[in-house]
Formats: structure tokens, sequence, C-alpha cells
């Protein structure tokens, strides 16, 4: 049989796989833009994508051709600033020549420059090149023969992703499988004009990510038919691919991409708990999303939705965070080693990332699970102009009443209340260059985007108990809220970058506890400013201010508490006198930093410093944190990656309240951390990060403190010291699958941290014991010993894997060391009378352990992709296999026998999730 | 407050978990040998003076009735052992510091009440000096809680040994309208809302529960003032703690009443069970009442109860 051969880019180019932010710089170190890069809060956004201005046909392979073989090859290309093509990668491998073929001549393509934010950036995007072997055509009547002028009719329209609605760009459409039939190419909109012969037209849409879409237009002479096609994505309408990872800066960052925060088995969906997975980072008991990083204790990691503090991180204590999940474009997550324009925290850093509104069209999604309902919605405004928004309410409240239980002679009324919101309103022209000198001339003038953004969160708890047969009425009463208001504006001018983040919020907290009252508000009024300044290939240099002031009051109105006020008696509490206070106090905490991007051959050397001082009440705190990061890049796929450095945070404003209720005199708590490591790229999608660190924490805030006698008699007791301290070392590996196209239906990674973490205080216990700077309490005069927290062996195994159909199966199953305990060792009873407790005889502090904690989690989506909105459904089934693992000890009130206290039990939950 | 959060999380977790866990042995059941109470009869000696001068150690050296609750079910009325210790350092459980110890009495006894007539405020330890400025010496809060010396009582039978550690409170007038603490005594208890006779056993019958209430306490919970940290006067009202306890079965409650720290008093007001297939028998009830600031006293009844 005789064939006719034609080797042809079927498909458009610059079918880009999402993300901007992620795609929006090079993926590899050493690619040139993003040195003066804003800082990572700032999310960079893709203004233009590139367009194809220059094909190259590849020729058939001729192995291939003899044995009549066709073949797909799959390509990322890296796209160069200046729109040249900087790398070419086959994701899927063809073989038979192919690949070869095809790499060389899109080396020989040329685009019109991506723009990120305004300016050209460079970009990866994904390219199927097709070689199809099509039957010969008819032998020609002859030269001679002149066909008559053709007539023509033109298709017009719109290409739209089925269930999401979001425009389709760089889509092939053309009638029928001639290789020399006419085809356009879909903008950025999504649309497309073809001009064709009249009649009918087999139409065939070819785009990279979806489903081939054929159908019939009868098309009539020189008139213009004009059509809305939707397009099937191969992988369900929420797939979304990370193609790239932005330049990594610090020695370990780890990413988070929306889709992996959602469908991450065992988190509801639940951003911030995925961050859990990660190594580094310890397990919290129960499902608290506490975050334990590298040793550090809860409270000293920092979480922040684009550079500003969230002060409140989850609903209810340990409900569903604050942040909205469709709100997040992505998480990073820094276990340690960051660099100097991160502060405020001796843990680590989490940089929740936030979406731009969508600037293609309207969308939006609506989502209902056991607890709460929530939507999100984007939308262009105008051109240059997005809009984002998201809330949630609980709705467990109006739940409850029907499940407690009601029995005659007691009520009880238990009322949690929860709600959040997110707002985001986008700036920045969208600049339309067609050329290449278009685009650098635009590109040679200053550019500005911004948005800003508004976030919040409102919890409230009743609690009501009482009646004639209960042992006591009792009420609590808690509301807590924040709000934040922030700006961001970016400007950028030749290798300047400049990100101004103005901020302001407002606290409130409302307590109720019997005749216990506080009522406290806070205000808080912040900027950051990062200034960018690539000064050449070799040296870029970062500098900035990062100053927030805070003011905080407080009406108390409280019995006198015992051991603040009084010498507390062992055993029954006496009912003090009611004290009434109003405590006002503010406070200023600000920094000044620098550092350096210097590249010595394969080397970049990272010194930075953070100078900070604080102003709280009488106190004065100067701290300087000088730090260093070295990257090696051994080999295109190899890095070997060093840091050290000081890290400080202060401690928070109402703890500098007057004696006795805070420590006016409290310093910065400080911690040195240092690590090292390699990085290794097995394959385009394979990566894995082995990494080792050790820390010490100093100044670390303990409660209690130590008994002082006063200048004018009497004694108190600081509530807090700066006498906690603590050491960590320990090594991290990561194992990463990413998809490598929308077609890889497999994801996931391997985490592994083997660690000690070490905790406690300077100097002997404190009066009535007190804990070691995690909060837990020691034993006898010990007052440093493994952390309570401290795991040996964490191990958590990730999987995703799309089924098709819309069906999607994960799963998460997690290891670790059980956490050190004390053990007994009852010889006798120790009864103390007054009390009427006992107490327990134990033996070495923390020299046993609770059973290993296992667990596998598992979770299945469906969605049902409709013309123009998506149903998605998902069972998150905690514990599968309801394995009784020990969260806590305690013992008999004899203190002679231990108890387990087990963890969660199989928890399903099923949610419902609706977008367009 | 974030501190406090993140601890109170982790905190109602570990309750709400802890509510799935019972230990077999509970509190309110007394099955072996057991301190039930101790009191001191004055429950606390207060100086006229706090200049330290012979007069006002004299007066802090009085003769104080020592009282143990001393219950030993399953020992079939064996002997016990017992020795009493004062010492200077409270976090000193059993009194082991030689040199900061004083052995105040020793001896056999039944189960039943152990009274000793004692003098703690005359002790003297080594160099012969005063087991009660040695205490003052060792306190972190010198003296503004009061000089408390903990009074150690070791019982052992077989092999069962248990050391029940009282704290004596010795006060001066630190600032205006402190008061010697008067020991707390219940009214009366009740089951069923019908009053329960010390004299003799109240027939009870059936599987239960039997509400078990304390007369109103109210009228007896005493105000009074101590030195605050800063030396100001301090008010407060105190807020009875009983333990319950039984020879058979179980109270739902071990204890009751109290204050936290919202004011939130509880009532006295428990549940008793009888154990599920025991036979008809004579059961024995203890109410042990605390004050919070160092008074004790309890209350014995009897129940012949049948299923």
């Amino acid at each position: 049989m005789s064939l006719n051969l034609n080797a042809r880019s079927a498909l458009a180019a610059a079918s880009l796989l999402l993300a901007p932010p992620a795609l929006a710089q090079a993926p590899q170190d050493g690619a040139p833009p993003a040195e003066a890069a804003p800082p990572a809060q700032a999310q960079p956004v893709m203004t233009k994508p590139p367009e194809l201005l220059q094909q190259v046909e590849a020729p058939y392979p001729p192995e291939a051709l003899a044995e009549g073989l066709t073949a797909s090859v799959r390509l990322i290309i890296t796209i160069a600033a200046d729109g040249s093509v900087a790398d070419v990668l086959p994701t899927e491998p063809a073989g038979h020549g192919f690949d070869e073929a095809a790499i060389a001549a899109v080396r020989q393509f040329r685009f019109s420059p991506a723009e990120v934010d305004g300016v050209p950036a460079p970009v990866q995007v994904e390219y199927v090149y097709h070689f199809t072997l099509n039957a010969p055509t008819p032998e020609s009547s002859g030269p001679e023969q002149q066909a008559p002028p053709a007539a023509k009719a033109t298709l017009t329209g719109q290409l739209i992703s089925r269930g999401s609605r979001s425009r389709v760009p760089g889509a092939t459409v053309r009638c029928g499988d001639d290789p020399a039939a006419p085809e356009a190419i879909s903008d950025a909109e999504g649309r497309f004009t073809l001009e064709v012969p009249p009649g009918e037209c087999a139409v065939r849409v070819v785009a990279s990510g979806f489903q081939l879409y054929q159908t019939k237009e009868q098309l009539q002479e020189n008139e213009t038919t004009e059509v809305n096609f939707f397009l099937a994505p191969t992988a369900g309408a929420l797939e979304t691919v990370v193609r790239s990872e932005r330049p990594k800066k610090e020695v370990v960052r780890r990413t988070i991409t929306r889709q992996e925060a959602q469908r991450t088995p065992g988190t509801f969906g639940d951003p911030i708990r995925v961050i859990q997975t990660l190594p580094g980072v310890a397990r919290a008991p129960f499902i608290s999303g506490e975050l334990l990083v590298r040793g550090s204790n809860p409270g000293q990691t920092a979480t922040m939705m684009d550079g500003v503090g969230i002060p409140l991180l989850f609903h209810l204590l340990g409900g569903p965070s604050v942040v909205n999940a469709e709100f997040i474009d992505q998480l990073d997550f820094f276990p340690g080693g960051y660099g100097s324009q991160y502060g405020r925290a001796v843990g680590g850093i989490v940089e929740v990332g936030t979406r731009k509104g969508a600037s293609d069209t309207f969308h939006g999604s609506v989502k209902v699970d056991l607890l709460d309902a929530g939507f999100f919605l984007e939308a262009p405004v105008t051109k240059g102009i997005s809009v984002a928004a998201a809330a949630r309410r609980s709705y467990i409240d109006t739940i409850l009443p029907a499940v407690l239980p009601k029995s005659e002679g007691s009520t009880l009324s238990v009322v949690p209340r929860y709600w959040d919101y997110q707002l985001r309103v986008d700036f920045g022209a969208k600049r339309d260059a067609r050329s290449e000198e278009e685009a650098q001339a635009q590109a040679g003038s200053g550019h500005s985007t911004g948005y800003v953004m508004a976030f919040g969160s409102d919890d409230q708890l009743r609690l009501v108990s009482g009646g004639p047969e209960t042992e006591r009425d009792l009420s609590v009463d808690t509301h807590t809220l924040f709000h934040r208001i922030k700006g961001d504006w970016t400007y950028r001018k030749g290798a300047l970058t400049s990100v101004f983040t103005p901020y302001v919020g407002y606290d409130g907290t409302s307590f109720k506890f019997g005749a216990a009252k506080q009522d406290g508000s806070g205000y808080t009024v912040g900027a950051r400013e990062v200034l960018g300044l690539e000064l050449s290939s070799a040296l870029t240099v970062r500098t900035g201010l990062d100053l927030v002031y805070e003011h905080q009051s407080f009406d108390v109105e409280f019995p006198a508490p015992e051991n603040f006020e009084y010498v507390a008696f062992p055993g029954a509490e006496s009912i003090g006198e009611l004290l009434v206070e109003h405590i006002g106090l503010g406070s200023f905490d600000g920094a000044l930093f620098v550092e350096a991007d210097l590249k010595v051959g394969k080397f970049t050397f990272t010194p930075g410093l953070r100078g900070n001082y604080q102003r709280a009440g009488d106190a004065r705190n100067v701290a300087l944190d000088p730090r260093l990061w070295v990257r090696f890049d051994a080999t295109e796929r190899t890095q070997l990656k060093g840091s050290l450095g000081l890290y400080s945070q202060p401690a928070e404003t109402f703890r500098f309240i007057t004696l006795p209720y805070g420590n006016p005199d409290l310093a910065y708590q400080r911690a040195f951390q240092s690590s090292l490591g390699v990085e290794h790229r097995l394959t385009d999608v394979f990566n894995v990060d082995v990494t080792g660190f050790f820390n010490r924490r100093f100044d670390n805030i303990a409660a209690p403190g130590q008994i002082l006698s006063l200048p004018g008699g009497g004694v108190v007791q600081l509530p807090y010291s700066n006498q906690g301290i603590g050491r960590a070392l320990g090594l991290e590996v990561m194992v990463k699958k990413q998809r490598a196209s929308a077609t890889d239906k497999w994801s996931g990674w391997i985490s592994y941290t083997f660690s000690q973490s070490l905790d406690g205080r300077t100097g002997p216990a404190p009066e009535g014991g007190g804990g070691f700077g995690g909060g837990f309490g020691g034993n006898g005069d010990d007052t440093y010993g493994l952390s309570p927290f401290d795991q040996t062996h964490i191990l958590t195994l990730v999987s995703n894997y799309v089924l098709g159909k819309g069906w999607e199966l994960g799963g998460r199953f997690r290891y670790t060391t059980g956490r050190p305990t004390t053990p007994l060792n009852h010889t006798f009873d120790l009864y103390q009378v007054d009390r009427n407790r006992f107490n327990g005889t134990y033996g070495p502090y923390a020299s046993s352990r609770t059973a290993g904690f296992h667990q596998l989690d598992v979770r299945l989506d469906k969605s049902w992709q409709f013309q123009s909105w998506t149903l998605g459904a998902y069972l998150d089934v905690q514990n599968l296999y309801n394995a009784e693992n020990v969260e806590f000890t305690f013992n008999d009130y004899r203190q002679r026998r231990e108890y387990e206290v087990p963890g969660i039990p199989i928890l399903p939950v099923v949610g419902v999730k609706g977008s367009f | 407050m974030k501190a406090l959060i993140n601890t109170g999380s982790l905190l109602l977790l570990a309750l709400a978990a802890l509510a799935c866990v019972e230990p077999e042995d509970k509190p309110s059941s007394v099955h072996d040998l057991r301190v039930l109470g101790v009191s001191t009869e004055q429950p606390e000696l207060i100086a006229s003076t706090c200049d330290q001068t012979p007069e006002a150690f004299d007066e802090l050296a009085a003769e104080v009735t020592y009282r143990a609750l001393l219950v030993d079910p399953a020992g079939g009325g064996r002997t016990l052992q017992y020795s009493l210790w004062a010492c200077a350092d409270q976090d000193d459980r059993i009194c082991e510091t030689e040199a900061d110890r004083v052995l105040l009495a020793e001896g056999t006894t039944a189960a039943g009440e152990l009274t000793l007539p004692i003098r703690p405020g005359a002790a003297r330890v080594a160099e012969n000096k005063l087991l009660i400025e040695r205490v003052l010496e060792e306190d972190a809060y010198q003296g503004l809680g009061g000089i408390r010396m903990p009074l150690v009582l070791r019982v052992s039978a077989g092999d069962e040994e248990v050391y029940a550690q009282k704290l004596m409170v010795f006060w001066c007038p630190v600032v205006a309208g402190m008061t010697a603490n008067v020991q707390p005594v219940l009214p009366g208890l009740r089951v069923d809302d019908v009053a329960w006779p010390e004299s003799e056993p109240l027939e009870l019958s059936g599987p239960g529960p039997f509400v078990v209430t304390a007369d109103d306490v109210s009228d007896r919970q005493e105000a009074y003032v101590v030195p605050g940290l800063r030396l100001q006067a301090v008010n407060l009202k105190e807020a009875w703690e009983i333990a319950w306890y039984t020879s058979l079965g179980t109270f739902n409650l071990s204890e009751t009443g109290g204050a936290d720290f919202g004011g939130q008093q509880g009532r006295h007001r428990v549940e008793w069970e009888p154990e599920e297939g025991a036979g008809a028998q004579e059961v024995t009830f203890w109410a042990v009442v605390r004050d919070g600031r160092g008074g004790s006293s309890w209350l014995v009844r009897r129940a012949r109860w049948s299923p």
C-alpha cells in the first residue's frame, strides 16, 4: 500500500497547563529571570501567553516511515524571555526517531515573548508534535488544468473548556484530516477564525489537555458561521498540573499546589494540614493542625497569607483552617534556612499564596460538607482588573442540637459557629504586544501591577450546661475574630523590582466563663517593602523593610486568680474577689534586611542580614540575624545546598503586659539553624531531596518563670521567661513524582524524617513545676530532655491516581515513632491529702515511648462534567483500617497503672462541590 | 492567648478521648488500704504578731490534734503500722531528708480514725533549729501563703504502703482582717432526699442509682482574707469540696463542689450504684469535706442494702 506522509505539528503551540505563578518563571536554575524577582509572597501572574510565530516542520523519521508508524511526541518547551526556545524535553518518549525529529524541529521554533506581571519572562509550555500518515491523494489532472477561484466560507468561534468554561488557547482548529487544509490556532481568549471552502466541514479541534473534538458544520459560501465548541478535558475539569518550580533560593522550600492541597487524603482538603505530610514536620496529636517543624514547639512556625501573618490558623481550635482552599494558589513551606526577608519565627515558615481572579470569564464553585458550606467566585471586571472572592460558614450549630443528649433535669447546649472570607482584586493592565519588538519596547518602560486583598475569620463557641441533676451549672462563651486588609504594589523596570505591601488589621476576642470575662481588641498596621536589583548576571541584591505596629487592649473582670494574686493552697479553689482591669499596650517590631545572590561558577552564595528591633511597653530589644546559604550546581540535575543562620521571634504583645500577668522584660526568642543537603532530578517528573539539619533554640519563651522578690516587699512569679531552650537534628528525605502531563495519571510523594528533638529550660524548675518550653510537664527536677513531640521516624506516603471517567483515588499512609513518655514505677501510694490527689513515682524522664503511630487515609473523588459546569463529590476516610493508635497516656487516680488514650477511629467525611 | 488556645485545643481533644477510656480502679470505690482524709484540730495556728519573737513561736507551738481516716476493708482487722513525720520541704512527699525532718509519732493501730496529739510548731531539727523556721526558709513565696509544714503519715500493712502528706498551716496577721480558719463540718447527708442518720444504717434496696446529697453548706463557707503576693489584702470565700467513698459499688462522681476560675460552684449531689451481682450487705459510706485552706472533716454513714 502506498502512503503519503506528513509530519505536522497539528497541535497549537503553547498549550499552557496551568498554574501561571508556577509557570511564570523558569524551571531550571540558572535561567535568567527571577533572580531579581519579587519576594515569595508576591505571586507572579502570567499576563500574556506566548504565541507561536515561527513553526518548523520536522522530517518524518525514515525507519518509522518504512514501518508505517505514527506518533505523538509530547514535549515540554522552555521559552526564554525573548521568545526563543531555551530547552525542549520529551515527557513521554515515543521512540523510533520521533523524539529526536520533533525536538530538532521545535528547537527552531520562535514564540512571541510571554509576559509575567506585564514584563517578558521565561515560561514552560506543553506541546504535542503529531506524526501522521495519510492515504495517497488522487493523481492530479495535470498542471495545465487551472483550478477555478476558490469560494470561501468562514468558521469563527470560541473554544471553551467543558465543565469549567475556561477559554482554551493554543488549540488547532481545522476541517478534516487533510494536512494541506488550512488551520487556525485559538488565541488567549480561545477565539479562532478559519477560512475554508464552503460545504460540510468535519471540524477537528486538537488541544493539549483536551480530548479530540469532532463535529460537522455546514458552511455557506461567503458567510460566517459562529460557534462555541466545548472541549472535554482529558483529566477532569479540576485538573491542574504544575509544570515547573520557581528557582529555589532557599535550601529547602517545598511547594504544594492547590490540587495537592485539596486532594490529599486525610486532610479534609485543608491546605494547612497538607504541610503536615512534608519532611521535617512532626505529627501533631489527634487531628490538630499544629505545625511542629524541626523540633520547634507549637507557635514557633509562622503562617502568612501573601506576606501577612494569619493570627489564627484554625476554626474552633482544631477545626478547618481559616483559609478557604479554593482561594489558594499554592503553599510554600520553608522548614528552615529561609531568607532574610522572612522573620518573626524560630521554627519554619508557611507562605500561603492566594489566587488571582480569572481573566477569561466568570467562574466559581460551591462546596458543601459535613461542617460547613462555602463558595468561590472569580471573574474579570474589565481589562486588566479581576476579582476573586470566597466565603464559608459553618452550620454545625444547627445540627448539634439534634444529636446532643437530652435528659430530664439537665440541659446541654453547644453552639459552635464560624465563618471566614477572602476577597482579592487585581490591577495591572494586560498589554497585547503582538510582536517581539513591541514586547521588548514595552519591557523597557516600568510596569506596575497590584492587588488589594481582604481576609478574615470569625469563631464563636457557646457552651451552657446546667440543671438540678448536673454537678454544676457551667457557661462558656468565646468569640474570636480578625480582619486583615492588605495591598500589594509591584513595580518592575528593567532589572529593578519593587514590591510594597501595606496592611492593616483588627483582632477581637471575647471570653466569658462564669464571672470571668475578658474582652480584647487589637489593631495592627504594618508594611513590607522589598527591592530587588539585578546588578549583573552574577549579582542580585535584595533589601527591604518589614514593619508592624500592634496595639492591644483588654477589659478583664475575673475572680482574683490564685498564684497571680495570692498563694494558692492545694485543693479546693476558693472564690476570689472580683478584679476589674483595663490593660492596653502597644508594640512595634521592625526589621531591615539585605541579601545578595552572588554567582561564582557553579556556586551561588546568598549572604544576608536581618536586623530586628522591638519596642513593647518599656522593653527594647535588638537582634541581628546573619544568614548564609550556598548552592552548588554539580550537574544540570543535581544541586548541593547548605545554610546556616540566626533567627528571631518576638514574644506576642500580650506577654509584655505588667506583672504579674505578663513580663515586660521579655527578649527575642532566638534560634540557630543549619542544614546541608542534595537535590537531584531523577527524571523530569521525579525529584529527590535529602537534607540534614541541626538547630538550636535559645531564649525561648517558657512558662512559668521563676519567683522574684519585689523591691517594696512581696513576691511575684513571672508568668513567662526567656529560659526556653531546645535542640533538634535530623535528616529529611523527599521523593516527589509530579504529573508529566494532563494524561499522566499518577502523582505523589514519599516523605521521611529521622530526627531527635530536645526541649527544656535553663536553670532550675520553677515553683509549681511548669512545663518545658513546649508546655508539657517534665518530671521531678528535670528541666531538659526529649521534646514531648519528639518522633524519631516520620514516614508519609501520599499518592493520587486518576482512574478516568472523572474518578480519582488517593491514599496517604503515615508511620511515626511513638511520642516519649515517662514510665510509671509504682512502689507505694503518695497521697496529697489537701489536694485529694495522688502523686506518681516514675522511672527516668522520657525513657519510654508510646507505640508507633500508623494510619491509612483514603480519598475518592468523582467529577461529572456538564457543558458549563462540573459537579464533584468526594469521600475522605481517615484511618481506613481503624488502627488504635495511642495519642496520650494517663494514669489511674492512684498512679498505679498507665492507660492509653486512642486517637481518631475510622472517620469518613463526604463533601460535594459544584464549579463552573 | 494563642498559646492558651493551642493548649486548650489539645486539652479538649485529650479530654474527649479520655472520656472513652475508663480505668477499673475508681477513687470512690474503697477496696484496699487507703487514707481517706486527714485533719488537724485546729486546722491552722495563727500568731498574734508577725515579728519573730519567742512569744509568737510559742503561740505557733500549741498542741493540735491530728486525725487520719484509715480504711482497710480487705484487711480483716489486721494491724497497721504508722509513723508521722514533719519536714521542711513540700516537695519532699515522704519526708526523706533526714536533716529536715522530725518524727512526731509512730506505732500500730487498726483501721478507723487514728488520733494523735502533736506539737509540730515546737519541732526542732539539726542545730536545734525550729522546723517551722526551716519551712519558711524553703518557701519561695516567703511565707505569703502561710508557713505550710508538711506532715507525712506513713501507713503500711503487708505489702501495702501509703504516704499521706497534709500541710499544717501557721499564720500571722500579715494583712488586716485575717482570722484563724474554722474547721469545715458537714451538717448532714440525705439519700433520695431522706435524712441519713449517723446512728443507724439506712435501709436501701434495688439496683439504684441512689441520689446522695449534702445538706446546704453555703452558710458555713467562710469569707476570709489572705495576704496577696504584693502584700495587698485579698478577699476570698471558701467553696467546699466533698470527696465521696463507698465500700460497695461506686459513686458517679468522686468529688463535688469547689469553684472553677470563673467562680462557678458545683453542687453536692452524687449518685450511688451498688456493684452488679452483689448480695445484700451492710455498706459504709464516707464523705470527706475540704474547705480549700487546710480544714477538713468527714462523716461516716452506713446502709443495709439488698438487691
